[in-house]
């Protein structure tokens, strides 16, 4: 396929919906490419070799970049096929891609040492990708796919069950139940999907796309039991007794709170409230659908990560104007590039080295204004390679009718209670190299060991949980036909 | 999918649901409750099994009409319809232990979640009294209490076709900080327990306080997931945050600061009017 080829320094651009039109609505954002525009930027891909392609290893999952790339340019006169082709290879690696496609930093993974940034703009792999995923899904081509696998699993006869339906859980479900295993997820809310549901708003991430991912799972043959709270509804105990293995997928939904006066006033939400709110309970659709949110005039968010970013760009979505404050400087800005960039076009503000100290309420007990000492940054970097800040000692008081706190979170709570299960002191369960926790036969992987970190990481785990929870059952099967 | 093997409506504004989930029944303990979505488009509220059988499969929630939810659960949910989600059970259960005479008071319908713990408190060997004060159209579960408890008084109030409801509240309220301090006044109490609006909770908690009298209250601040993600029932107790849905729900009176409470159980009051308002339109005006 290497063909010698003219170099294209520009990216084909992806349309975009304008600012001014999109902040009305909840509609997304980025229109994606088109087959024809597709092909056009498969085509500036050098196509390096296997083995050296930097987009490879920058990939979490370490998809086959340049193949899935090449199939465009080389089946162009058959787009079906095309996508098939490229799809399959995809899949390889990566059961999601619609969703990675559009939510990966991809600056940060696949397209961060792209050979082709060395002579002009990288390869947009995300949307690549991400066209890939969409042109199979609304042509059935991804169905086709499936349905060409199906047939040829073998079962097990031996059940897992999967704690949490988020990226993690999902991609553990979906790989196990290839290898034959009868696979049931037990999710807590009433969608099956993690933050892909609730906290990841539809102008980045549309609902439909994370729920026929969710449909092609039932396919395969997997138990979604909604409405199920492991640690309440069943025990750990019982799924051990009930099922082989066992996968927590159970993320990091703890909210962190800022521990400042006036926390509790009214019109302070957490993140993922405001997002739960908003996302899975569709309070922008308020009173056609009940459940309310309440946004004010001037919104302040608290974070600059992606949920950050999130939660801005919704809250301007219900004609707020927001201010972002954020306590280090724009060098340290977590989210994703294109949300930041997203976010600014959006009318968004940006204020940095503010650390909140006091929520100040009315007399009805709801905010008005948040307090924050001015920050400032020293030459001397912190673990994670960040510069220290340090306060100033100097004060400025911002009006908000509406505070949103998104500094994080820590893994949930009711399963690290679990007995047995070790966790650190940040609650984060303990695995082995084998994702192996410390309670033998029960794996875990995504948010739940890792903290906050990020969906192709998650489904990394998910994937190699099951690779490994394989082996261990095999294990025990060939132990079983022994001692028969 | 949840089946209602049987609805009825026990008193004004109470409506009684019995409910298949197995899920729920065969784990439930008092004191715990479960997050109901009944609509696609519908809330997510918490309810408390009053009554249930593990072996089964059923729970019994009952609701007192209050917003849109509830009435439209009321209006439009049948026998042998299906609620779509029944999530829990959730929190923490009653502490159980033999802590003497009880005093479990529950205001309004409040009285349905008292029901389940006093009646588990009197099996371990405690001497409990419960009190229901409410007004006279909506008294729910007597004979159930009487049988389940040492003693079980109903105070009940007349509504004042006159007033407003808010008006006609303020008279429950009254008759119930009346009731508690005559009978603490009469005889020693080991503990109080109460459910009902914050304020109601508050008002007697001023009363028990003067007799030095330990006193827990399950707390109802509003939640959404009720699995400790989303910070929404955070309450304000001995100075710290903590989330009702997984640190209680039942906490420390003393402890609690009431007008955090009361402020947060009331930030959507004027969107919970417009939906229903706007729901009471829809069904008055002949419906789709
Ligand atoms: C607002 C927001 C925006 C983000 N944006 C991006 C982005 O652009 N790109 C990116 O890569 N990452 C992003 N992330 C991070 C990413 O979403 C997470 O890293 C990823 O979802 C983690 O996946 P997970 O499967 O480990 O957990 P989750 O997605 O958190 O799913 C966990 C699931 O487990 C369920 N659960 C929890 N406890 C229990 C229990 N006891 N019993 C049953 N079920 C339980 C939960 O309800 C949930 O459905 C974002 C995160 C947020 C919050
Ligand atoms: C742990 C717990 C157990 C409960 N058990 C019962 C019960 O057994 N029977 C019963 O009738 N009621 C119970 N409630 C209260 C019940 O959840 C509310 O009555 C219900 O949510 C009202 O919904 P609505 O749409 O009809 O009214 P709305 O008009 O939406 O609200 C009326 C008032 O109800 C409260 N409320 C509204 N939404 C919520 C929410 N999501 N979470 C908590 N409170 C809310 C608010 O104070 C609000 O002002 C319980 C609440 C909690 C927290
Ligand atoms: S999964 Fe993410 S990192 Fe890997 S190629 Fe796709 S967009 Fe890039
Ligand atoms: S590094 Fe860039 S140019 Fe090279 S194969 Fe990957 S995407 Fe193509
Ligand atoms: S209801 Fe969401 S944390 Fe308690």
């Amino acid at each position: 396929m290497v063909r010698k080829r003219r170099i294209i320094k520009e990216r084909v651009p992806t349309p975009e919906r304008p600012a001014e039109e999109r902040i009305h609505d909840f509609k997304e954002v980025n229109l994606g490419y088109t087959f024809g525009l597709a092909v056009k930027e498969a085509e500036r891909c050098l196509q390096c070799p296997y083995n050296y392609a930097p987009c490879i290893k920058g990939c979490p999952v370490h998809i086959d970049i340049p193949g899935f790339i090449s199939k465009l340019v080389q089946y162009r006169d058959d787009p079906d096929k095309a996508v098939k082709e490229a799809l399959n290879v995809i899949w390889a690696c990566n059961s999601l891609p619609a969703t990675t496609g559009r939510v990966c930093p991809q600056e940060d993974q696949c397209e961060m040492n792209c050979v082709m940034g060395k002579v002009g703009d990288k390869i947009n792999i995300g949307k690549l990708e991400r066209f890939v995923a969409d042109y199979a899904r609304e042509k059935g081509i991804d169905e086709e796919l499936l349905f060409e696998i199906i047939p040829k699993i073998e079962k097990t006869g031996q059940r897992v069950a999967i704690i949490g339906a988020g990226p993690a859980g999902l991609t553990a479900a979906g790989e196990l139940a290839k290898l034959g295993y009868d696979v049931t997820i037990y999710e807590a809310l009433h969608e099956p999907g993690g933050v892909l549901m609730y906290g990841i708003p539809e102008f980045r991430l549309p609902k439909s796309i994370v729920e026929k991912e969710i449909d092609k799972l039932r396919k395969l043959g997997v138990k979604i039991l909604t409405d199920h709270i492991v640690g309440k509804t069943v025990t750990m105990d019982e799924l051990l007794q009930n099922y082989d293995a066992v996968f927590i997928g159970s993320g990091a939904g703890t909210p962190r709170l800022i521990n400042a006066p006036g926390i509790n006033l009214n019109g302070i939400y957490t993140a993922n409230e405001f997002l739960t709110r908003v996302n899975l309970m569709k309070a922008y659709l308020f009173p056609e659908y009940d459940t309310p949110v309440k946004v004010g005039k001037k919104v302040i968010v608290i974070g600059a990560g992606n949920t950050g970013m999130d939660a801005a760009r919704s809250a301007r979505r219900f004609g707020a104007e927001v201010t972002i404050a954020y306590r280090r400087g724009e060098e340290d800005v977590s989210a994703r590039i294109e949300e930041v960039e997203h976010a600014k076009e959006e009318g968004i503000k940006f204020a940095y080295f503010l650390n909140p100290v006091e929520f100040i309420g009315d007399e009805n007990g709801k905010v008005k204004a948040v307090k924050f000492e001015k920050m400032k940054a020293l030459d001397e970097r912190d673990s994670r390679g960040k510069r220290k800040i340090v306060g100033t000692g100097e004060y400025v008081t911002l009006e908000a009718e509406t505070v949103i706190i998104a500094i994080g979170k820590h893994p949930n709570r009711l399963i690290i209670n679990t007995p047995g299960l070790e966790v650190d002191k940040r609650g984060k369960i303990i695995v082995d190299e084998n994702l192996m926790t410390s309670i033998p036969g029960v794996f875990a992987g995504g948010d739940a060991i890792r903290g906050e970190a990020t969906v192709i990481l998650a489904m990394g785990d998910g994937r190699r949980a099951a690779k490994a929870i394989h082996e261990y059952l095999t294990k025990k099967r060939e132990g079983q036909k022994a001692n028969a | 999918m949840y089946k209602i093997l049987e609805k009825k409506e026990i008193a004004m504004r109470n409506v009684w649901y019995k409910i298949q989930a197995p899920h729920v029944a065969g784990k439930v303990k008092p004191g715990q409750f479960v997050i109901v979505r009944a609509f696609s488009n519908g809330e997510r509220i918490p309810l408390t099994p009053v009554m249930w059988d593990a072996e089964e499969g059923w729970i019994v929630l009952i609701t007192f009409i209050r917003g849109k939810t509830t009435m439209k659960m009321a209006a439009e949910l049948k026998e042998g319809d299906y609620i779509l989600n029944v999530a829990g059970p959730l929190g923490n259960p009653a502490e159980m232990k033999k802590f003497g005479k009880i005093l479990a008071i529950g205001a309004y319908t409040g009285i349905v979640e008292t029901f389940p713990i006093a009646k588990a408190w009197h099996e371990i060997g405690n001497y409990v009294t419960t009190l229901h004060v409410t007004f006279e159209p909506m008294v729910v579960l007597k004979e159930e209490l009487e049988r389940a408890v040492d003693s079980h008084i109903v105070e009940t109030v007349p509504i004042d076709p006159n007033l407003d409801f808010p008006t006609n509240m303020k008279n429950v309220t009254k008759r119930l900080t009346e009731t508690v301090r005559e009978m603490l006044e009469k005889e020693d109490y080991d503990l109080v327990f109460m459910v009902g609006p914050a304020g109601d909770q508050r008002a007697v908690f001023n009363v028990v306080k003067e007799f030095g009298i330990p006193m827990k209250a399950d707390l109802h601040p509003i939640m959404v997931d009720g699995t400790g993600m989303c910070g929404s029932c955070r309450v304000t107790v001995g100075g710290e945050v903590k989330f009702a849905c997984i640190d209680g729900p039942e906490f420390d009176a003393y402890q609690v600061d009431w007008d955090v409470l009361i402020a947060r159980s009331g930030y959507y009051t004027d969107m919970e009017q417009r939906a229903m308002q706007e729901y009471m339109k829809a069904i008055q005006g002949g419906g789709e």
